[in-house]
């Protein structure tokens, strides 16, 4: 599962998503991708089952980019516990994700398996997403 | 270079609220910088979409209000989530004065390679290049018919007399890898070879699987 070796700061403030993703909003490395339509923080739990849905799918053909890395540290208190009293315990990472941001991209594997791919690939995350293609790509 | 003729209309006014409006009446806000002067114009979207929805480089010539000017594509910005192209940007072409821009690199022949079952890992779409604007080629073919299984080519491989690349001399273009199949088909061969059939194949099946979690 994708997380950070070290981290400065075991726990990290909430923060905001505002807006939309001024980088990373276009295809760097292949000719297919999913974009994300909403705002979330995505655990590093749904980028590995997206992962492996669309891996499995292509037939480890083709190559695979994960596009975000999860780097801030989420916490949760545990069942039945009161209010207050500190911060709970770290839980794992998420990576905050605004609208447009390039989650995933393939390449190497033909039109069809790749959309296909990355719509089970996109089941997994907890936000609407689009298909998209190299604009230079030619069927 | 290919050539293309797209007809626009000079902006009156500029700033957030104007383009706004024009972005709205489907047009798309220009500029054209590299000469004289800086002109600001605008054209319907869909006049740009044969030179943005391709690999092609065009030599654009714009009509703007009675004026013939050359042109490049140097840069578009497009809507983070809709992918509507916001504003582009367009560099003069001067006679005689070079100008730098990325050409598409194309493909042809066969590979035995491919034929043999390898892969083949196209890398390199487009070389920067830097010269005079009417001897720039449409593009820049790799021949590929020679290529084997683990053979490559890189910038330093092509034969480009005339042109000034601007690319790294050891940026790869295409390669053609082992495909995963042969690769474990062959480790399986080599392995039955040495220790004989005694169920290699259920012991790779579980490793590729583990390796796949």
């Amino acid at each position: 599962m994708l997380q950070p070796k070290k981290t400065k700061y075991r726990r990290a403030q909430k923060g905001r998503v505002k807006g939309n993703s001024q980088r990373g909003n276009q295809l760097a490395f292949g000719s297919f991708g999913i974009k994300a339509l909403e705002a979330s923080w995505i655990t590093g739990r749904q980028i590995e089952a997206a992962r492996q849905a669309v891996t499995r799918y292509m037939k480890r053909e083709g190559q695979l980019w994960i596009r975000i890395f999860p780097d801030k540290p989420i916490t949760k208190k545990p069942a039945e516990v009161r209010m207050g009293k500190g911060k709970g315990a770290p839980e794992g990472f998420v990576a905050p994700v605004a609208p447009g941001r390039v989650i995933l991209e393939a390449e190497g594997v033909p039109f069809e398996v790749a959309r296909e791919a990355l719509r089970l690939g996109a089941q997994k995350l907890p936000i609407t997403t689009k298909f998209i293609v190299r604009r230079d790509y030619q069927k | 270079m290919k050539s293309i003729e797209i007809n626009g209309q000079l902006r009156k006014e500029t700033g957030k609220s104007e383009t706004r409006k024009l972005r709205k009446s489907e047009n798309v806000p220009c500029v054209l910088y590299g000469g004289e002067e800086v002109i600001h114009f605008y054209a319907h979207k869909n006049s740009f979409r044969d030179i943005v929805y391709t690999s092609d480089v065009f030599l654009i010539t714009f009509d703007i209000e009675g004026k013939r000017i050359r042109a490049t594509l140097k840069d578009i910005q497009f809507h983070p989530v809709t992918d509507e192209i916001l504003h582009i940007d367009f560099i003069e072409v001067i006679d005689n004065k070079p100008i730098t821009i990325n050409i598409p690199v194309r493909l042809s022949g066969v590979s035995p390679g491919v034929k043999g079952g390898g892969k083949l890992r196209f890398r390199t779409r487009s070389l920067k290049i830097k010269g005079i604007a009417d001897s720039i080629p449409e593009c820049i073919n790799v021949d590929i018919s020679n290529l084997h299984i683990g053979d490559s080519v890189k910038v330093e491989d092509l034969d480009l007399e005339g042109l000034n690349i601007l690319s790294p001399q050891t940026l790869l273009i295409v390669k053609v890898v082992t495909a995963r199949g042969i690769q474990a088909d062959e480790e399986e061969e080599e392995e039955e070879g040495e220790e004989g059939d005694t169920g290699e194949g259920e012991g790779q099946e579980a490793s590729e699987e583990k390796s796949d979690e």
